[in-house]
């Protein structure tokens, strides 16, 4: 479904330049649960923005069923974006001014052509989706009125939404307490059995790193384990100085949680 | 449809920042109103002065070398004159609706009554000019008619061999038999022939021939005046005397005694005087500025009463009315050709007056609006920022560089639209006030109007229109900084 071959990406910051990606080769297949790790600084979100069309300044190509992404125009990849991907994020960004459900429904707003619908039909299939993730009765409750764990069953209803096919997660339950994590990880494994969801998820956390059929790992802005193709399940061996370590050479950047989405 | 679920979006953010929008669009308001009120104070005052004070579509022409004394003895003194053949002449100028050529009483006159208006009689220096008939009959269209009674008869004098001239003892006698128009002329004027008489005895003197063998009846002279008089009294002169105030209506049909070659200034008086009563019978722009204005055939058998044959072909003046105010330049340029000059009447320089009056204000409201709409730009950055997340998560969820541009303009939009209307509605309040305050408070004056302002259709919906261009030009640079927005680095809190 996804191939990326010599993905490069560099950083400049006034005169210092950070090479974050040297050249990374991954596929992903349909219908694959993947996890990626690697330590603090050493790219995974930057790799996962590729994958998910969110950043498209790079080197190398991101091809999506056979199709170069940077052949596409704006237009054309915020499309790709609205009908094909879901992105879950730790910080859930949702808007504070809208009810849940007007948020679930926020897709719909940028849908072309063929996804376009009324506001009943989008109000309509926002119930749906969030009846999938269990929180049918905050429909009209505002994101601040609700815990960690319902705010990010909320961003995945919005990323259901528009029946993607593949989710991107950055770190999602990043978070969450270690029960409300194993919540959604069932949820995600739900939407990956029964719905053929493609997903992939940046994380930090065994359980989930575990949960999922492979692991990539990225090291050196390198991928050093799971790049293969459809690769078998591996059970990869944890380093245990994965978590605390830091690969970037600047020190700020050590394990930080990122900050609130909306003040 | 798309663009509506946008504007959608647009309109949820600006309710959810409707404070910073509120106090950034104060100066759109204040500046759209200021542009509204002044060019409108503008147009109407320019209605005033152009429509009612100086009439832009009719110039006067005069003899080049004429005299231009203001005192009434204005005698033509060289070779250029108005007569019937440059009358045609000027007629035949491209775009010259019609001509009326206009001539002045020479001599000096005096005018007495007014009792009935006034309350008092007085008694004035009589400035008359003469005009056909046919050129006032739009304006003169009472119960009373203008024309010329006593045409074809020979000399001021001749009018006692009409059919209409019998004989009588009372005005009542004569508006009995002959109708409203006519008096009973010569029972004043023989009385003080005899006083005359009586005292030219005394002196051993040769006396005054007798001015009419018996009393007869005779129409009055029909007058007319200009609105300007009426204004000019009402505004301020009657302020002065403790007047009462003249209904133009009800001053139609007033009487008044006229005495062609008497002055109060003693030396200018001639040797005799003739007398006649005038009826005023209408207003009309065409009328002279200050004085009475009869048919000219009165005028013209005064002058030759009193000067000589000649002046009797001449005009004094004439006027032009113009097709548009546009063709006054050309129309006036063929006038100098024709050695005639055009009288200044203040109306180009009131014209220009009244733009650049309105140049400079719309200038400095629409600076007013420049300086918003910065400030405009000064939220919309700051918004941009603080919603830097809002805008990236739009964008994973499939929104475009230019829907995103789109909802910072369309709530840029939104804001002028709102901040136009009410801006406009403030300028439509303040000159309705305005109009209200002059009509309690502000003492009559000439020419005051009901209303000060034209709010014409087109200057609300310019000002409306501006509004909005220069708040969605002030929300161009955040909008486009919006739309360059990164969402990977901002949703992953780079
Ligand atoms: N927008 C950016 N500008 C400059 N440098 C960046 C930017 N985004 C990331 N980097 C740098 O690129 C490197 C990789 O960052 P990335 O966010 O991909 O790491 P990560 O593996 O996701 O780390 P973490 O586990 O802490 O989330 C880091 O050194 C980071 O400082
Ligand atoms: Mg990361």
């Amino acid at each position: 479904m996804i191939r990326l071959r010599g993905v490069r990406k560099s950083y400049t910051t006034g005169k210092v330049v950070n090479e974050v990606l040297r050249g990374v080769d991954v596929d992903i297949g349909e219908g694959e649960f993947v996890a990626i790790v690697g330590r603090s600084g050493s790219g995974k979100t930057t790799l996962l923005n590729i994958l998910g069309a969110l950043d498209s300044e790079y080197e190398g190509s991101v091809e999506v069923d056979g199709r170069q992404l940077d052949s596409l125009d704006d237009v054309g990849i915020s499309d790709y974006r609205n009908r094909n991907i879901g992105f879950i994020f730790q910080s859930f960004y949702l808007m504070e001014h809208m009810s849940c459900l007007e948020n679930v429904a926020l897709p719909a707003v940028f849908a072309r052509g063929s996804e376009s619908m009324t506001r009943e039909a989008a109000l309509a299939r926002g119930r749906e989706v969030m009846e999938q993730v269990e929180l049918a009765d905050k429909c009209d409750a505002l994101p601040n009125t609700l815990s960690g764990g319902q705010k990010q069953r909320v961003a995945i209803a919005r990323a259901l939404f528009n029946r993607p096919r593949l989710m991107i997660c950055d770190e999602p339950t990043g978070n969450l307490d270690a029960s409300t994590a194993h919540a959604i990880l069932d949820l995600f494994r739900a939407l990956n059995e029964d719905q053929g969801i493609t997903l992939i998820i940046v994380t930090h956390d065994d359980m989930i790193s575990k949960a999922c059929k492979r692991v990539v790992r990225i090291h050196d802005g390198k991928v050093v384990e799971g790049a293969g193709e459809f690769a078998t399940r591996e059970r990869p061996e944890l380093d245990p100085t994965e978590d605390g370590g830091d690969d970037t050479p600047a020190p700020t950047e050590a394990a930080a949680p990122s900050q609130e989405a909306q003040p | 449809m798309r663009l509506t679920r946008l504007l959608g979006i647009a309109v949820d953010d600006l309710k959810q920042n409707r404070k910073h929008f509120l106090l950034a669009s104060i100066g759109i308001v204040v500046g759209i109103a200021a542009f509204t009120f002044f060019l409108a104070l503008g147009g109407g005052v320019r209605k005033v002065v152009l429509g009612e004070i100086f009439p832009l579509d009719k110039i006067e022409v005069i003899p080049r070398s004429f005299d231009i004394d203001v005192s009434v003895l204005r005698v033509p003194l060289a070779t250029e004159i108005i007569d019937e053949a440059k009358v045609e002449a000027l007629e035949a100028i491209p775009n010259v609706e019609a001509v009326y050529p206009k001539m002045k009483l020479t001599i000096p006159s005096m005018v007495y009554g007014g009792q009935k208006l006034f309350g008092n009689n007085l008694r004035a220096e009589l400035i008359a000019d003469g005009v056909e008939p046919v050129l006032v009959s739009e304006d003169v269209d009472g119960e009373y008619p203008f024309e010329d009674f006593e045409a074809g008869v020979e000399g001021f004098n001749g009018w006692q061999s009409l059919p209409s001239a019998t004989m009588c003892d009372t005005d009542e006698q004569c508006t009995e038999t002959h109708g409203e128009t006519y008096y009973c002329w010569g029972v004043d004027e023989l009385a003080t022939w005899e006083r005359q008489v009586k005292r030219a005895k005394q002196r051993k003197k040769e006396p005054p021939p007798k001015p009419v063998d018996n009393p007869r009846c005779r129409q009055y002279i029909p007058i007319i005046v200009s609105n300007h008089i009426v204004e000019l009294y009402n505004g301020s002169v009657r302020r002065a005397h403790g007047f009462p105030k003249i209904n133009p209506d009800s001053a139609v049909g007033f009487k008044f005694d006229l005495t062609f070659g008497a002055s109060m200034v003693e030396a200018s008086a001639k040797d005799r005087t003739l007398s006649a009563k005038g009826m005023l019978v209408g207003f009309s722009d065409t009328a002279i500025n200050l004085g009475m204005t009869m048919p000219v055939g009165y005028i013209r058998r005064l002058n030759v009463e009193f000067g000589d044959e000649k002046t009797a072909g001449i005009y004094h003046s004439a006027v032009l009315q113009i097709r548009s105010k546009d063709d006054v330049a050309g129309v006036a340029a063929a006038v100098k050709d024709m050695q005639l000059d055009v009288t200044d009447t203040g109306a180009e320089e009131a014209a220009l007056l009244i733009t650049i009056f309105m140049m400079v204000f719309g200038f400095v409201s629409i600076v007013i609006v420049g300086i918003a709409a910065v400030n405009i730009m000064h939220v919309f950055f700051m918004l941009v920022y603080e919603r830097q997340q809002e805008i990236g998560i739009m964008r994973a969820l499939g929104a475009s560089r230019r829907d995103i541009r789109r909802i910072i303009l369309s709530e840029a939009a939104v804001v002028g639209a709102l901040a136009g209307s009410v801006g406009v509605a403030v300028a439509i309040g303040a000159g309705r006030l305005f109009d209200w305050v002059s009509e309690r408070y502000i003492p009559e004056f000439p020419y005051k109007p009901h209303t000060y302002f034209e709010f014409h259709p087109a200057l609300l919906f310019a000002a409306f229109g501006f509004a909005i261009a220069f708040c969605v030009v002030g929300a161009f640079f955040p909008a486009t900084r919006a739309a360059r927005t990164d969402p990977a680095r901002v949703l992953t809190g780079q």
